[in-house]
């Protein structure tokens, strides 16, 4: 019956009694991330469309590479804007890339949702004024403040755990730059007894690396300066390239941290079958576990590994049909494409999403639509990655302190 | 011997004072640098004789690390073990690239040669990237972590590999330049092609052997570097400016002097690197060095 | 006759936004901006000196620029030519050292200093905004895309009658002579080294003030993106694919892998790139002079 439904409702396209809902997306597909936000993206609308659509109408999706390049992705919505006539912008991953972009949605003014783009300069780029602009990401800044409610949480569920003197090793380009800034600024806080590291963060320091990414990979001076140091917390803000070098050059130099946290936006394919990765604790938006505690995680695992035959190994795959499941609810509810209803419905909705979390829309420092704001604390435990906080999504206890390096 | 002699000089004082002052930094200066030069005598060997900047240097390397990978999550081979295979292999492919596509553009414009291992590198990276994604791979021996106690001072063992390496190539290669027949018609055609062919070189074959050994090298740079190193369609890249800028530092034709400038930069980096606050300036360090020696060979050697 | 049909070229190229969509005209405002880095290579080149500094200069522009015009509150259309006069300025220091040395040892210096200047731009945070960059809340002409692709192509055809201008004046005998043989040239009496600090100091001035143009269009500047090794590699890609040492080529060049490009993107989402590589490996195998030089070979021969 659904089958057939579909044939019909593409027939009716293809008589041009009703119109599609156009969506555009820019990615880079050269890259994990963006080619696994393209799979989910596929996922949703069909799953959408197989479900009747929305108003009526199926959904279309176009996805265009950005080749990681400003001005391609600058170009790609331009494309989509004028010859596929897209209605709806969607997509992101790089800071830069999204820079170059953001005249261009200016110029169109469509609504746009964004699901990359962590800089706090894209906030300044885009302006207050934008009201069609839809950041769901959190920003650099909005991280830094998250982990914070963590770590408070944590040392009161687990009173063993103490966190005074924090070290960050950051990669020096914008990515670790940035998360080491937002660092320095809740400390000038904290250190005058307000915000919310008080009390968590009574030091701080930080270290620049050349990520292996980016032609480094040596990371044993800031680790040396880490280990003189000797924090409570030690953060290592990198890419997927530097895990485990940076663990077995840590291993090496006998550098063993209380907690030892990674925050890279995504994890090499080996990473939990290596004997170090054990007690490695990790920052991001969604781990797989949590479709052993969250409903939608679990149908959107279950529903992508079927469609795709291979595993979601980033969160951009779970964020990818967030983007698009969300803004469609948007639109659901507006009842019409009228612009200003969907904007107003899209201020107004609640999505369950399959990242953890239920997704509601609220203003950050500067734009009026910002998404979610926090991230989760993780653990690497035996290969696998554990939710630790929030709380409500945990799946493992804590692991404390990290164990070290004997015997591996 | 002469020509190196300012090197000595400023690599003895370098070492003297950093040894004193940061023992860390010069262990694993000496370390990166003698992986910097390792991975750059091949490229200087094609550069000097062959008269080729080669592009796809860098992915040659990233090639050899999924190789070694493979071996090792397929069959379990050790990486150390694995150059036996892999060594042969690339020599094999750095022969195809050169025959396929190098070789018939030898008598064009010298930056036809550039173009063209740009477009062969682009063609390795993205094809790595369709087969393996963007997703780093790693290989664990717990052997890559073990530190070692030098006089009180406790470092990574592993690397210092890297220097045993790079001393034993560049014997190898300096023996072989000398003293094998095939050896001096090479060192011959590097000095003078057109008056290698008319004492009845082959320059052709010669430029291949080059080529395909100089892949060799890199196969065997890539088993080291393999435990220590992510692996990645972009992992080798920029090894390739890296190679590049030493060779130019040493002055082409200069094999020992590439080592040399390795483990100068190397121990410039590290030091700069150890102290804290500075951190973010070691790359500016390696490149004042670099142009520093480059101008500073040029003017002497105008005045001289 | 011949300069008739440049004219209505000219203006074809100008009236083209009346009649191509949105999209087409920004491919072709990415195609001008390559393809005046790709001249501006080549015209280095014809001297016989390989610059792989051109990602720098453009870059020191693309700084420049923004800087003025966010802390100096410059008006955005004069912070190009502020830029262009900063990196000729960049370059007449430099030129003074590194336009003594020659070939690989010329190139690797240019492209150290490329580095050197991404490292100035990351670390002088108070000024260049450190590794976030920087950005303009709004771009040049309001982002008004047609106005764009005018400056960007205004700026292109000056780049080109620059370049013809090299090909058809007594620099270009100064020159040709330079690339020919150094030591004849000298002994004939052409100063080298003026010549050369003519040539690095021009094409310096146009890389800066392309890098102007491009982040302008685009509002920001960031050290990663801004000194990307794409606005070396490409350009040269381009100029070699076209054809080096003319005007012609670097322009064939720019708009052939430019749309070959966007293309290929359209009929392979995933793996359009290896296609490039491959498309660049063979035409250097079977055009080993490019396009415009076999092209040109070819007539000749005929006659």
């Amino acid at each position: 019956m659904k089958r057939l439904f579909v044939v019909l409702m593409a027939l009716v396209v293809a008589l041009g009694f009703a119109s599609t809902i156009k969506i555009g997306a820019v990615l880079p597909l050269s890259d994990i991330t963006g080619r696994q936000a393209a799979n989910a993206m596929k996922l949703a609308v069909k799953e959408i469309n197989e479900a009747g659509g929305v108003l009526g109408m199926p959904v279309e999706l176009f996805i265009v590479d950005d080749e990681m390049k400003p001005e391609k992705g600058a170009a790609a919505i331009d494309r989509l804007a004028t010859v596929e006539k897209v209605d709806f912008f969607v997509g992101g991953m790089s800071s830069g890339v999204h820079l170059a972009q953001i005249p261009i949605l200016k110029k169109y003014q469509k609504i746009t949702v964004w699901i990359g783009a962590a800089s706090y300069r894209c906030e300044e780029a885009i302006g207050p004024d934008a009201d069609w602009y839809f950041h769901l990401h959190p920003w650099d800044y909005l991280q830094g403040e998250s982990y914070a409610h963590g770590w408070r949480a944590i040392t009161q569920k687990y009173p063993q755990v103490k966190i005074e003197k924090i070290f960050i090793a950051y990669e020096e380009g914008a990515f670790g730059t940035s998360s080491f800034k937002s660092y320095q600024d809740e400390f000038e806080l904290a250190k005058k007894g307000t915000g919310v590291w008080a009390g968590l963060m009574k030091d701080l320091k930080g270290a620049p690396f050349k990520s292996a990414a980016l032609g480094g990979g040596d990371y044993r001076a800031v680790l040396m300066q880490a280990k003189q140091y000797n924090p409570d917390l030690f953060i290592w803000a990198g890419y997927d390239a530097d895990a485990i070098p940076i663990l077995i050059q840590a291993k090496e130099i006998g550098f063993a941290p209380k907690l030892f946290v990674g925050a890279p936006p995504g994890w090499p394919a080996d990473f939990g079958k290596n004997p170090l990765s054990h007690g490695v604790i990790l920052y991001g938006m969604w781990a797989p576990a949590l479709k052993d505690v969250s409903p939608i995680a679990r149908h959107f695992w279950d529903a992508y590994v079927k469609e795709f035959n291979e595993e979601p190994a980033t969160y951009f795959a779970p964020l990818g049909y967030t983007n698009i499941m969300f803004l469609i609810e948007g639109i659901k509810k507006a009842g019409s494409l009228d612009k200003d209803a969907i904007i107003k419905a899209l201020r107004e909705i609640e999505y369950d999403s399959p990242v953890g979390g239920v997704l509601k829309i609220s203003p950050s420092r500067i734009i009026k639509n910002q998404g979610f704001r926090a991230q989760k604390i993780l653990q690497w435990q035996n290969g696998v990655q554990h939710v630790i906080w929030p709380f409500e999504y945990q799946t493992a206890e804590l692991i404390y302190p990290f164990p070290g390096w004997t015997g591996k | 011997m002469k020509r190196n002699f300012v090197g000595y000089v400023v690599l003895a004082i370098a070492l003297f004072l950093i040894a004193l002052l940061r023992p860390y930094a010069f262990f694993y200066g000496v370390q990166r640098g003698s992986l910097y030069g390792l991975v750059a005598l091949p490229l200087a060997l094609i550069l000097g004789i062959v008269g080729l900047l080669n592009l796809a240097h860098g992915e040659f390397l990233t090639l050899s690390l999924y190789m070694t990978y493979l071996l090792f999550t397929k069959w379990g081979m050790d990486p150390l073990v694995s150059p036996a295979v892999t060594v042969p292999l690339l020599l094999a492919f750095g022969f195809v690239v050169y025959k396929l596509v190098i070789e018939r553009s030898l008598k064009t414009h010298h930056l036809n040669l550039l173009l063209l291992t740009f477009g062969v590198s682009i063609v390795m990276v993205e094809s790595l990237n369709i087969w393996w994604t963007s997703r780093p791979r790693n290989i664990y021996v717990p052997y890559a972590s073990t530190s070692v106690n030098i006089f009180g001072v406790y470092v990574g063992g592993y690397e210092f590999l890297y220097t045993i390496a790079v001393v034993l190539v560049l014997t190898g290669l300096l023996l072989f330049l000398k003293k094998t027949r095939l050896g001096q018609a090479t060192y011959a055609v590097g000095q003078n092609p057109k008056g290698a062919a008319i004492v009845g070189i082959n320059v052709k074959f010669v430029y291949a052997f080059v080529f395909s050994l100089a892949a060799g090298l890199v196969a065997l740079a890539g088993a080291l570097l393999s435990v220590r190193s992510s692996i990645f369609p972009q992992a080798g890249g920029p090894f390739t400016m890296k190679s590049f800028s030493l060779t130019a530092m040493a002055g082409l034709g200069n094999l020992p002097g590439i080592v040399l400038a390795g483990i100068v930069l190397g121990i410039a980096e590290e030091f700069v690197k150890s102290i804290p606050g500075y951190t973010g300036w070691a790359d500016l360090v390696f490149f004042v060095v670099l142009i520093a020696a480059i101008v500073f060979r040029a003017f002497g050697r105008r005045e001289g | 006759m011949k300069y008739f049909m440049i004219a209505i070229v000219c203006v074809l190229c100008f009236l083209l936004p009346f009649f191509v969509g949105a999209y087409l005209i920004h491919v072709l405002t990415s195609i001008m901006i390559f393809l005046s880095l790709a001249l501006s290579w080549d015209m280095m080149l014809r001297t016989g000196q390989l610059s792989f500094g051109i990602a720098g200069f453009f870059g020191l522009g693309a700084y420049a620029s923004i800087i003025a015009v966010d802390d100096f509150s410059i008006d955005p259309l004069w912070s190009i030519l502020v830029a262009a006069g900063f990196a000729a300025l960049i370059a007449l220091a430099l030129g003074w050292i590194v336009l003594r040395l020659r070939e690989i040892y010329f190139a690797i210096t240019t492209l150290a200093l490329s580095s050197v200047f991404m490292i100035f731009a990351r670390n002088l945070s108070d000024l260049t905004g450190g590794s976030a960059g920087k950005v303009l809340y709004e771009s040049i002409f309001k982002g008004d895309s047609i106005k764009i692709y005018w400056l960007v192509l205004s700026v292109a055809l000056t780049v080109i009658l620059v370049s013809e201008l090299f090909q058809r004046t007594r620099i270009r005998f100064a020159i040709n002579a330079i690339r020919d043989d150094e030591i004849a040239a000298k002994c004939s009496g052409v100063n080298i080294f003026k010549y050369l600090l003519f040539v690095f100091v021009l094409t310096s001035a146009i890389q800066g003030a392309v890098g102007a143009l491009y982040a302008q269009q685009y509002a920001f500047v960031e050290p990663e993106s801004t000194f990307s090794a794409n606005f070396l590699l490409l350009p040269m890609s381009m100029a070699l694919v076209g054809g080096i040492y003319s005007s012609l080529g670097p322009i064939i060049g720019a708009v052939v892998l430019g749309l070959a490009s966007e293309y290929l993107k359209l009929i392979m989402p995933y793996g359009h790139l290896i296609i490039y590589g491959l498309i660049l490996v063979l035409t250097i195998m079977f055009l080993p002079r490019g396009i415009y030089g076999t092209v040109v070979n070819r007539i000749a021969a005929k006659r």
